[in-house]
């Protein structure tokens, strides 16, 4: 039962402007939002309505908006790493580790193998972290609280591995230009393995009472459906796309940091035989926390020894030469990337972050959401993952 | 759609039989990580003051502020962070960078509070329950974001260095100057501590930054000796850097250096000021040492016509009559002093000043500056120290800059631990003496510098300390023998330096060819008239001043080592420096 | 991999291309004038492979008077990014809209227009603000938009706090004597 929008059946907007004749009492305006509409963050939807029926949604932003990229240009480039981590608060690793290697290319600066790896183990405890918080938030907006308990206790329990390396828990600030801020904790890395056993158990219930689970299949099976034709036009990338069958990973197709060392295939639609509706991207997320548990240990297993960082120069006076670049990484949205342009001096010219979430929640969300019944549209924004900050940086 | 859809649900209720994961706060205390940034901690012994803390914070969350009890002095501004935490981020970037390691990180985060005001303390003086806790986050083992080392200065080897007086020091190229000068944290605790109070981090920040000729003008406000200071400076800012606490310090003796090798005489002009407007003003310096052409320099720039009086043949007192070649070559030291000299500063040689002319001077002349240097070798205070063998330092130092060989023999004895004991000795060495020093403390006791005494031993110079002076002895074949008596060192109960106590029986002689008696010198002020005549007050053999400079007489100054307890070259550009000010201050107010 | 000689080739036989630029195997950079952007961007989507549009952005040139304005594109099969600069004029910031080649591209226009004050004419709903609702100031990225300044002006500091350079402090407490000459 696809739930795709009947366009005929609606006058056909556009430059902005709404037809809608709210006078004519076919119509109401419903505002979601801005506190929090599912787990996501602040962001306000817009809602036409016609009877229970979505018939246009306009998302804003701008709640969050604390200008990052703007303050990053006028801070020096070790300043920064500090900053850059709030840009994205359920997954900051991707945001130290982005600016961190961009910087690091454009100064010249080889970092240790040890550090690569840590960084690498930090990113991917990172997605699980984030992928359970989500999970929560999924079962959650089609009424399933009790999950979302579940997810955050064992979110609580990865932020506490975290504590224990970074000294942080929300906020990292762990990985810093030329390598990581110290090394591994005596006996992290066992913490670490146990609380992984743990998280698979409850991975193990969730899976049992969600995914055979009346309820959630009748809401979340054929709604929300990515075709493969929309992913190129809607600039869609992550699970959002792979569960439409499209097998595009970044780790995979750029094998950065030391992805190409660890044993893994990207997980898609096809692949585990689902559909790209809510339900069967809520299972290739499920599939893609279980990856990560199995590469976290493939790397505690084959971690190397050595130094974890190599000093740039005295950060105070820290120049880095002219250029510019672009680097990108697979967080769980999808295509996360820093641009970043130096002009040779002591602070970053321009930054530009990318967030997955900048297509996936304005133009996708509002191509998708005209159709739906208005109860569905948080479990239908959460489907898609989006988090505002990463929009209004 | 089946059964099983309807019945695997209620699978979540055994978890109502299972132990909840919830901390019962406060009942169960959840320390935070042994990592965790938490509250800071800051060790107030430790912490210099520095401000490194507050320039990182990108936040402005720190303001330095001074902290009743705190006694800046010596490398200590006297100032402590102060945070903020209504802007604390928690990022530790102000641990990271702490110069000295005093700054760091507590586990705790729990605190609430109805007054916001409380969340702004100084930490380590406002005490806070965590002063004292173990955990928390601190630079971790091998992350540094300053450098540590310095960037070596490239040098003749010993063996090179023997064969000649040829300088040994070659200076820095200008990557490793750039290099080196990229360590500076440009915090300024140096300005204090240096005697002349150059502006370090400015000339640091052009090196750094490729402006040499912005270099020479900050160097030249306060110091008019760059290319010797930039060699023999007894670099007091150096023992005080902030970066020296973790690591090496910077090496601003020789970033200064730097500046100045890089600028030929000819092309000063283009860098520096030309002298203001001429006044009028006749001013009198005696002394042509850099005290008195440091206080000639100045006042020439502020317009005053002044004549320089020098005994000597050459002006540069010391550095040119008690430093040797290797250390500070002529040409450079010339260099300083042609600068000066261009400027219109008239020096006349050879011109002894006594009572007389001083008067007459004080007559002719608007003002009045006299910076003579100690010129009376101390005596040893034993018996046959009048032996003919027995040699003063600065004699043996000035005989070699006039290009006379000492003749000192074979082996050599010094007497004496300051830097004109190691100069002798070492001068000694490139006439292929064997050279024993002779010192009545410990070697951490001798006021010479530590590269002094370092590069001395690594010349192949015996080192005996401990060794109190008895007498002076003819010995065998023309030779003289020293004895001496072995000290041990004895706690002062009055709590000064450890004093040297004579062992009983401990007694020794040095049979040498030659004996250099190298114990430091006085003043020598036959010139100076009574005070009644001059209004100049003398005090324990020196001319009593304020920290201006000026006398009891309001037209009479002096400045250098007659007057300072440092008795260095650049405290000498420090007090020409403020004379220079005080006595144009003086003239221009009798003006208006 | 992608032969960037040879795609240099294919785009001058079309476009005018100003400079071609390699940072890594995977990254390149492709200048091109503003009039040819639109073709050239649809060009490289339709025939290069370059089907992913990563994201559109804009870097002010203030010293020299221009906006650089960056589209991003990626290659999938190549595994190949590809960003083509343009440079507009900053005074009359006026760039061709895009908004039929992919559906994001009317919301980084509308952001580009709010932040940096960047026309695109036709694109729908570019005058609706994004994040600024409200705003009255300046295009708030240009980088003659001073947020200190902005902030200093707006918000008041809290009371009480007050700092004190090492270097100056210590001049007044350690050598007050010579410190005022």
């Amino acid at each position: 039962m696809t739930q795709m929008p009947d366009r005929e059946k609606f006058p056909v907007h556009t430059g902005g402007v709404e037809n809608f004749d709210l006078e004519s009492g076919r119509y109401m305006k419903v505002w979601q939002g801005p506190q929090h509409p599912g787990v996501t963050g602040n962001m306000a939807l817009e809602l036409v309505t016609s009877g229970d029926e979505i018939v246009d949604l306009k998302t804003h932003v701008g709640y969050l908006h604390r200008g990052f990229e703007k303050l990053m240009e006028r801070r020096k480039w070790i300043q920064n790493f500090p900053l850059v981590c709030r840009i994205c608060v359920p997954e900051p690793d991707f945001n130290e580790y982005l600016y961190a290697a961009a910087t690091e290319e454009l100064a010249g600066i080889e970092i240790p193998e040890r550090a690569v790896w840590i960084r690498t183990l930090n990113l991917e405890m990172a997605r699980l972290t984030s992928f359970l918080m989500w999970l929560g938030g999924q079962a959650g907006a089609f009424g399933m609280g009790t999950i979302g308990q579940w997810t955050v206790t064992m979110r609580d329990f990865m932020l506490d591995l975290f504590e224990e390396l970074t000294g942080g828990r929300i906020y990292h600030m762990y990985i810093v230009p030329g390598g990581v801020r110290g090394d591994v904790p005596q006996g992290w890395f066992s913490h670490v393995l146990t609380t992984l056993k743990n998280v698979e158990k409850v991975l193990d219930d969730i899976e049992l009472v969600l995914f055979n689970n009346a309820v959630f299949k009748k809401r979340a099976v054929g709604l929300g459906v990515i075709t493969p034709d929309m992913v190129d036009y809607y600039g869609i990338t992550g699970p959002n796309a792979r569960a439409s069958g499209v097998a595009r990973d970044i780790r995979k197709d750029r094998s950065y940091l030391i992805y190409d060392k660890l044993d893994f295939d990207i997980i898609t639609g096809i692949s585990i035989g689902v559909d790209s509706d809510i339900f069967g991207r809520t299972r290739l997320r499920a599939a893609e926390m279980r990856q990560s548990i199995s590469l976290i240990r493939q790397m505690i297993d084959k971690m190397p020894e050595g130094p974890v960082h190599v000093s740039p120069p005295n950060v105070l006076h820290w120049k880095i030469p002219a250029g510019e670049t672009y680097l990108s990484a697979e967080c769980t949205r999808g295509e996360y990337g820093y641009y970043i342009v130096s002009d040779g001096s002591d602070k970053p010219r321009r930054v530009y972050v990318r967030g997955p979430s900048y297509t996936h929640a304005v133009a996708l969300f509002e191509h998708m959401a005209p159709g739906t019944n208005i109860a569905d549209t948080a479990g239908l924004m959460v489907s898609l993952h989006t988090y505002p900050p990463e929009i209004e940086r | 759609m089946s059964i099983k859809d309807i019945i695997a649900p209620f699978a979540v209720w055994k978890r109502a039989f299972e132990k909840p994961w919830t901390i019962k706060k406060p009942i169960d205390d959840r320390p935070g990580a042994d990592r965790y940034r938490g509250f800071h901690k800051n060790d107030g012994d430790t912490c210099i003051g520095c401000g490194t803390c507050e320039t990182i914070c990108q936040n402005a969350a720190i303001d330095m502020v001074p902290v009743d009890g705190v006694q800046g002095d010596g490398g200590d501004s006297g100032l402590r962070p102060q945070i903020d935490y209504g802007r604390c981020c928690w990022c530790a970037l102000c641990v990271d960078i702490c110069t000295t390691g005093s700054l760091t990180m507590s586990n705790r985060y729990v605190w609430t509070d109805n007054d916001p005001d409380v969340y702004r303390f100084i930490p380590g003086y406002d005490s806070k329950e965590w002063d004292n806790a173990e955990t928390g986050y601190s630079r971790p083992e091998g992350y540094s974001l300053l450098k540590e080392e310095r960037v070596e200065m490239p040098a003749l080897s010993v063996e090179e260095g023997l064969k000649s007086f040829v300088e040994m020091i070659k200076g820095y190229s200008a990557e490793q100057a750039v290099k080196e000068a990229d360590r500076c944290v440009e915090c300024g605790i140096c300005v204090a501590e240096c005697p002349a109070h150059m502006d370090i981090p400015g000339y640091i920040r052009a090196v750094r930054e490729g402006n040499i000729d912005e270099g020479m003008r900050l160097l030249y406000e306060t110091n008019p000796f760059p290319a010797s200071c930039g060699r023999i400076c007894t670099h007091r800012c150096e023992e005080v850097c902030s970066i020296g606490h973790n690591g090496d310090s910077v090496a601003i003796r020789w970033l200064k250096r730097y500046i100045a090798d890089q600028v030929e005489l000819e092309d000063y002009g283009k860098a520096l000021p030309r002298p203001e407007e001429n006044t009028g003003k006749k001013i009198a310096v005696i002394g042509a040492g850099p005290g008195g052409l440091t206080a000639a320099y100045y006042l020439r720039m502020l317009g005053h016509d002044v004549a320089v009086l020098e005994a000597r043949k050459a002006g540069g007192g010391m550095l040119r009559y008690g430093i040797p070649e290797y250390r500070l070559p002529y040409d450079q030291l010339d260099k300083d002093i042609e600068y000066i000299r261009g400027l219109g500063v008239e020096i006349r040689y050879s011109i002894n000043v006594d009572a007389e002319s001083f008067k007459n001077l004080e007559k002719d002349y608007d003002a009045l500056f006299f910076s003579t240097g100690l010129s009376d070798p101390y005596k040893l205070g034993i018996d046959g120290e009048d032996n003919p063998r027995v040699f003063g330092g600065l004699a043996v130092l000035d005989e070699v800059t006039a290009g006379k060989d000492p003749k000192l023999g074979k082996t050599v004895g010094v007497i004496g631990g300051g830097n004109v004991a190691m100069d002798a000795a070492r001068t000694a060495r490139r006439y292929g003496a064997e050279v024993t020093v002779l010192y009545r403390r410990r070697v951490v006791d001798m006021p010479a510098d530590i590269e002094e005494i370092e590069e001395a031993a690594e010349e192949g110079i015996t080192i005996i300390p401990q060794a109190i002076p008895l007498r002076v002895e003819d010995a065998a074949d023309g030779k003289v023998g020293f004895v001496w008596n072995m000290a041990e060192m004895v706690d002062d109960p009055d709590g000064g330096r450890p004093r040297p106590q004579p062992i009983k029986g401990e007694i020794h002689t040095f049979v040498c060819d030659s004996l250099i008696s190298a114990v430091g010198q006085g003043t020598n002020l036959p010139y100076l008239p009574e005070e009644s005549e001059s209004g100049v007050a003398v005090k324990r053999y020196k001319p009593v001043v304020d920290e201006r400079g000026q006398t009891g007489n309001p037209g009479i100054f002096a400045g250098g080592d007659i007057v300072n307890s440092r008795k260095d070259a650049v405290s000498a550009i420090g007090d020409g420096h403020a004379a220079a000010l005080s006595i144009d201050r003086f003239l221009m107010k009798k003006e208006a | 991999m992608v032969d960037l000689k040879a795609l240099r080739a294919e785009m001058d036989k079309r476009y005018k291309v100003i400079e071609i630029s390699e940072q890594r195997t995977d990254l390149a950079f492709l200048e091109c004038d503003k009039i040819d952007v639109p073709d050239a961007v649809a060009y490289l989507r339709d025939h290069e492979g370059y089907v992913h549009l990563s994201f559109i952005t804009c870097v002010d040139r203030l010293e020299d008077e221009q906006f650089e304005i960056v589209y991003m594109l990626r290659n999938h099969e190549k595994k190949h990014d590809l960003g083509v600069k343009t440079k507009i004029d900053r005074k009359n910031p006026v760039m061709d809209s895009m908004h039929n080649h992919w559906a994001a591209v009317a919301t980084y226009q509308r952001e580009l227009r709010e932040m940096f004050g960047i026309e695109f004419p036709g694109s729908p709903g570019v005058n609706r603000p994004f994040a600024l609702e409200s705003w009255a100031g300046p295009p708030p990225m240009r980088r003659d938009f001073d947020t200190r300044k902005y902030s200093e002006e707006t918000y008041f500091p809290r009371p009480g706090r007050e700092t004190h350079d090492p270097a100056e402090h210590m001049k007044k407490t350690q050598y007050p004597g010579r410190a005022d000459l």
